[in-house]
């Protein structure tokens, strides 16, 4: 079986020193490099690969934000030239990672232990990544084709399921990203989100108040104008944080 | 020393006015026809004048046992014996002096002074003495607060040029480490590239442990030490990285603080062209105009800017270290520009050292 790899890395060198080392692994094939952690998230999202090397001092996002935004949480090989705080972690968590400059020995060995726990989620790396609730997300970038950009949760008015989709709606834009609302409603903070109907999830800093309709169900009034259905189980989730 | 004696204008002031004294002391006792004018000026000037520089020895007891430091009981009283003693050995050299006419035909002395002149002679005496011990104390104290003052400046000023040398000699180690890494990935493939690197960065580290003792440096050094540190970021960063340098042959001799702008190209990196996906170009500039030399190092910024903190800090601790170093007489400016991020500086113009 060929393994497909990411190598996260924003130095050339860094990038061309990793695949020299890979040479030797005639299994490992590497998919995507990328020189930003724009770019990394992107590329774990779409292309799932089975082993991620991520550099932690990137542009745009760091190796750490990248695994906060996509949920990876198996088959990374970090690397790292200096940074205290993110070693200090990482030694906390038992997570292993490559220090720069480092030898083949070391990486064949970072390598081996990355594939016995192929697929199999780290739980240091859980540890090491809690910003539950969640603060941000990954979305596509509803104007550049491929673009993905980062949204920050207290910016959203509400979500709406979209079949394989959930839509965020922010200031009058709507962005898309491929998870179900479910999941989703399970990392956001339930004292500021709440799940007001099987297809929405609604920001209560958005909320302007609740209506009733005729048919004696309710609706949530948003600051934007947007009428939001309020389902009975819904209603009651909201009156119990209200 | 008494520190009127390392003041000679002060002390002869005093003197004159002690000399006054002994003028009007003497037309006072003239007026009260106890000796001519003559006589009496011959007894009260050189009389007042020897006393105002006993009077100074006051100083002595004063410092030795200050006020406010606890005993004050056995200060009072060295002050009070002092005063006493002095009084008495003014009255003393004043009869001794007044002794003098005797052999000169004056059955009386110089001035015929009665008891109760002698009287009031020994109390204006343990007044101005009491008056001199208290203007002594006054002057011992506010030497003392100066003191203090300069101390703490001086306190500052070692702490800040201790912490200047620690920032100096610091190695970012993230940036060792990184071109150590990239050394390690030329071996390979590029062994030229790897040893022009190695070269490069240990050129870069010994410049900065050369230069960083010393208080200026030609701009030329400096100009030196920013390419040994351009040539191993564009060894990292490849083609991302441009530079222009534009610095003219009469501003290459100008003096300036080591390490002033080499921080400034690397966080022109760090905090823009680092971050933007095509790069960019640093631009590096002096020119020498009116007496002043003008500095700027101007870089493109990413659309989205960098949400690390710590940006104005290191331009804050140049403006400090600037202004500290030529005593407001440089200027510090930064801010962003329609192409990105420029700071500025103005140094005034110097070839030899202050």
């Amino acid at each position: 079986m060929t393994l497909r790899a990411l190598i996260a890395e924003d130095e050339t060198l860094a990038r061309r020193l990793l695949l020299e080392y890979l040479k030797p692994h005639a299994d490992i094939g590497v998919v995507a490099e990328a020189d930003n952690g724009l770019d990394a998230a992107r590329a774990i999202t779409e292309l799932k690969p089975d082993l991620v090397f991520l550099d932690i001092q990137m542009p745009k996002l760091t190796g750490l934000e990248v695994l906060e935004l996509t949920g990876r949480r198996d088959g990374v090989i970090f690397t790292t030239a200096y940074d205290q705080h993110a070693m200090r972690a990482f030694e906390l968590h038992a997570v292993d990672y490559l220090l720069k400059p480092f030898t083949q020995a070391r990486f064949d060995a970072a390598l081996e232990r990355a594939r016995k726990l192929l697929g199999q989620a780290q739980p240091g790396l859980d540890r090491l990544v809690v910003p539950q609730p969640l603060a941000r997300v990954l979305v596509r970038d509803a104007e550049r084709e491929g673009g993905m950009q980062v949204l920050a949760v207290d910016a959203i008015d509400y979500i709406e399921a979209q079949a394989d989709y959930v839509a965020f709606h922010s200031a009058g834009r709507e962005h898309l990203k491929a998870q179900r609302i479910s999941e989703l409603e399970a990392q956001l903070d339930p004292a500021r989100f709440v799940r007001v109907h099987r297809s929405f999830i609604i920001n209560l800093a958005a909320l302007q108040g609740l209506e009733k309709t005729d048919s004696d169900a309710y609706v949530a009034r948003m600051k934007n104008g947007k009428r939001i259905p309020v389902s009975r189980s819904g209603y009651d989730k909201l009156r119990s944080v209200l | 020393m008494h520190p009127l004696l390392a003041h000679w204008r002060g002390l002869a002031a005093y003197l004159l006015a002690a000399a006054l004294a002994g003028a009007a002391l003497a037309a006072l006792l003239a007026a009260d026809e106890l000796a001519a004018f003559g006589w009496a000026l011959a007894w009260a000037l050189p009389l007042t004048t020897v006393l105002a520089v006993v009077a100074l020895s006051v100083y002595y007891p004063c410092r030795s046992q200050p006020f406010g430091t606890g005993r004050w009981p056995r200060a009072l009283a060295t002050r009070v014996a002092a005063v006493l003693l002095l009084g008495g050995a003014a009255v003393g050299l004043a009869a001794g002096w007044n002794a003098v006419g005797l052999p000169l035909g004056r059955p009386a002395g110089l001035v015929a002074m009665p008891a109760y002149g002698w009287t009031l002679f020994l109390l204006a005496g343990l007044g101005l003495f009491t008056l001199s011990v208290l203007a002594h104390d006054v002057l011992i104290a506010v030497e003392a607060a100066q003191a203090a003052v300069a101390r703490e400046a001086q306190a500052r000023l070692t702490a800040r040029d201790m912490e200047l040398q620690l920032l100096r000699l610091q190695i970012d180690p993230h940036f060792l480490f990184n071109s150590l890494n990239s050394i390690s990935a030329l071996t390979s493939f590029d062994p030229a590239a790897a040893r022009a690197m190695a070269i490069d960065l240990a050129g870069f580290f010994r410049q900065t442990l050369a230069l960083a003792g010393r208080e200026r440096i030609r701009l030329e050094d400096e100009l030196g030490l920013v390419e040994h540190y351009l040539a191993i970021e564009k060894q990292r960063l490849g083609d991302k990285l441009r530079t222009t340098v534009d610095a003219p042959a009469d501003s290459l001799n100008a003096l300036l603080p080591p390490l002033t702008l080499q921080p400034l190209a690397e966080n022109a990196l760090k905090h823009g062209l680092r971050l933007r996906d095509d790069g960019g170009t640093l631009q590096l500039q002096a020119l020498v105009r009116d007496g002043w030399l003008h500095l700027a190092v101007r870089n493109p910024v990413p659309e989205t800017p960098s949400r690390e903190a710590g940006l104005g800090q290191g331009l804050r601790h140049l403006r400090e270290r600037l202004a500290a170093q030529y005593g407001g007489r440089a200027r510090v400016d930064w801010g962003p520009t329609p192409e990105g991020f420029a700071v500025e500086i103005a140094l005034p113009f110097e070839t030899t050292p202050p």
